[in-house]
């Protein structure tokens, strides 16, 4: 991504915002924007969600394929997370091989639902040794005005959860629900005019320093945690946020169980 | 153009495989203003086809080196989500992305009025989210509404559609399994007002009458698809269709 040169300006503004404890849209501190998910907007797909939170709009696709396994784990499947940021997401997104930012972008995003353990890779072994099933998630980012990563882990988590192994295509048996164990949610803050804010927006994250992204799954068990950017955060203040995430991860995952399909 | 003449492709009454008569196109949704970043946009649902087009510019043209003294530059990509298709696709180059994209900024320089930004360019991105034959067309028809959107001086917008011939009847608008099995496929850009081309790609194999009678069957649906997008666009902006 090429990154415009930050505007002191910009930084001056936030700051000033934050001294007031306002933000640049008016929402509080730890308050989202409206979050609106359809189920299943990508008939070719196996399982497919649309998330648009505020500007942001992601898609993100389920495929399954058969694999090999891996010799070490014969009766294992496999999982694999794959952003990619194109150009069409914003002005500053510019094409070619997928840059660090996609990079960390699907690799937070796959820690989150490998480490939660919600897909079964035993369960993907069709016979040991020779087939399984191989779960894809591709994520596609339309419009970025801050915060894809929360963007794409519910939109990956939703088109999971409403996913079918497509068992006929390949004849392999009949085809049958994606089973998952848990529903990881990841929450991200940004440190925006001296404190952290939960979902950034484009111009927060333009003036922001560090960020950090929390998953949660069942019962309040955290599945991954990644810290981004330059900048220094100190206990208690991850302490704030660590709090923040687990009640936000119960009113998301409310939306996410009230989308469900048959 | 598989050409595989015997696969059964039309029902006894005439009518194919999902209802449609022969000149009947798919059912064809389209917005504008769906990509909240970008200076315009458009989404087209077209039949199972879903494609996104956004339009950023004119912006300073970057690198130097394709940047026009005398005219704006028309930097068009066209790519395919990986979740697009049956088997997925795997992202990066693509020889036939590369090639569509170029065809589809030809067609689209043809009506851009490029004089009016010396040295800028206008970045314009189609994406395929959702695949079922015709894709180039229902690309080129979102980016021509995403550039009205955008507001930018066009002298007409590009309305694009195919026709072919499936079990020696020609056909508008072919589905999946018509593009598969049939005899040929002729993907046009048409401007409405002049009825002049832009785009014309064909591959198979038509007879001269069969071929006009193609030709003819999206000359006339090129004004019903330029209907819906004008009325997309009034929905956005008001006035009249």
């Amino acid at each position: 991504m090429g990154i415009p040169l930050v505007p002191g300006l910009l930084r001056d503004h936030l700051n000033e915002l934050a001294e007031r404890d306002e933000r640049v849209d008016g929402r509080g501190r730890l308050e989202g924007r409206p979050v609106e998910v359809e189920v299943n907007p990508i008939e070719r797909a196996e399982g497919s969600a649309r998330v648009r939170m505020g500007d942001t709009i992601v898609y993100a696709g389920v495929k399954f394929q058969i694999m090999t396994p891996y010799s070490d784990r014969p009766d294992q499947g496999g999982l694999m997370t794959s952003a990619e940021i194109r150009p069409i997401a914003g002005r500053n997104w510019e094409p070619g091989p997928p840059s660090e930012e996609s990079i960390e972008l699907g690799r937070v995003v796959d820690r989150g639902i490998r480490e939660s353990g919600c897909i079964d890779v035993n369960g993907l072994c069709i016979l040991p040794g020779e087939k399984a099933w191989q779960v894809i998630i591709d994520l596609h980012a339309i419009s970025d005005d801050g915060n894809l990563f929360d963007a794409f882990a519910l939109a990956a988590i939703v088109a999971l959860r409403n996913a079918t192994l497509p068992a006929e295509r390949f004849d392999v048996g009949e085809d049958e629900r994606l089973e998952l164990s848990c529903t990881p949610i990841m929450c991200s803050y940004h440190k925006v005019g001296g404190r952290f804010v939960y979902d950034a927006n484009g111009e927060e994250e333009l003036g922001g320093d560090e960020r950090i992204h929390i998953t949660l799954g069942d019962d309040g068990h955290v599945h991954s945690l990644q810290k981004g950017l330059r900048g220094a955060f100190t206990a208690e203040e991850f302490d704030d946020i660590m709090q923040a995430a687990r009640a936000r991860r119960d009113e998301l995952m409310e939306l996410v169980e009230s989308l469900e399909q048959d | 153009m598989g050409g595989y003449g015997d696969v059964q492709m039309l029902n006894e009454d005439g009518t194919r495989m999902d209802g449609r008569r022969p000149d009947e196109l798919r059912k064809i949704e389209i917005e504008a203003g769906v990509v909240p970043v970008a200076d315009g946009s458009a989404r087209v649902q077209w039949g199972s086809n879903l494609a996104i087009a956004a339009v950023y510019g004119p912006m300073e043209a970057h690198p130097r080196k394709i940047s026009r003294q005398d005219r704006c530059v028309l930097d068009v990509r066209y790519n395919m989500a990986p979740f697009s298709v049956t088997d997925r696709i795997r992202p990066g180059f693509n020889r036939r992305s590369r090639e569509i994209g170029k065809v589809t900024a030809n067609a689209l320089e043809s009506v851009v009025q490029l004089e009016l930004y010396p040295r800028s360019k206008i970045r314009v991105e189609i994406e395929i989210m959702c695949a079922e034959a015709g894709t180039r067309c229902v690309g080129l028809t979102a980016a021509s509404v995403a550039l009205a959107d955008a507001g930018i001086p066009m002298t007409d917008m590009v309305v694009s559609v195919a026709s072919g011939k499936v079990n020696g009847v020609v056909i508008l608008d072919l589905n999946k399994e018509e593009d598969n099995y049939g005899d040929a496929d002729l993907p046009m850009g048409i401007l409405p007002n002049s009825g002049e081309l832009v785009f014309l790609q064909m591959d198979g194999n038509l007879s001269p009458e069969d071929f006009q009678e193609a030709w003819d069957y999206n000359m006339g649906a090129a004004k019903e698809i330029h209907e819906i997008m004008v009325a997309a666009l009034a929905a956005r902006y008001g006035g009249d269709t």
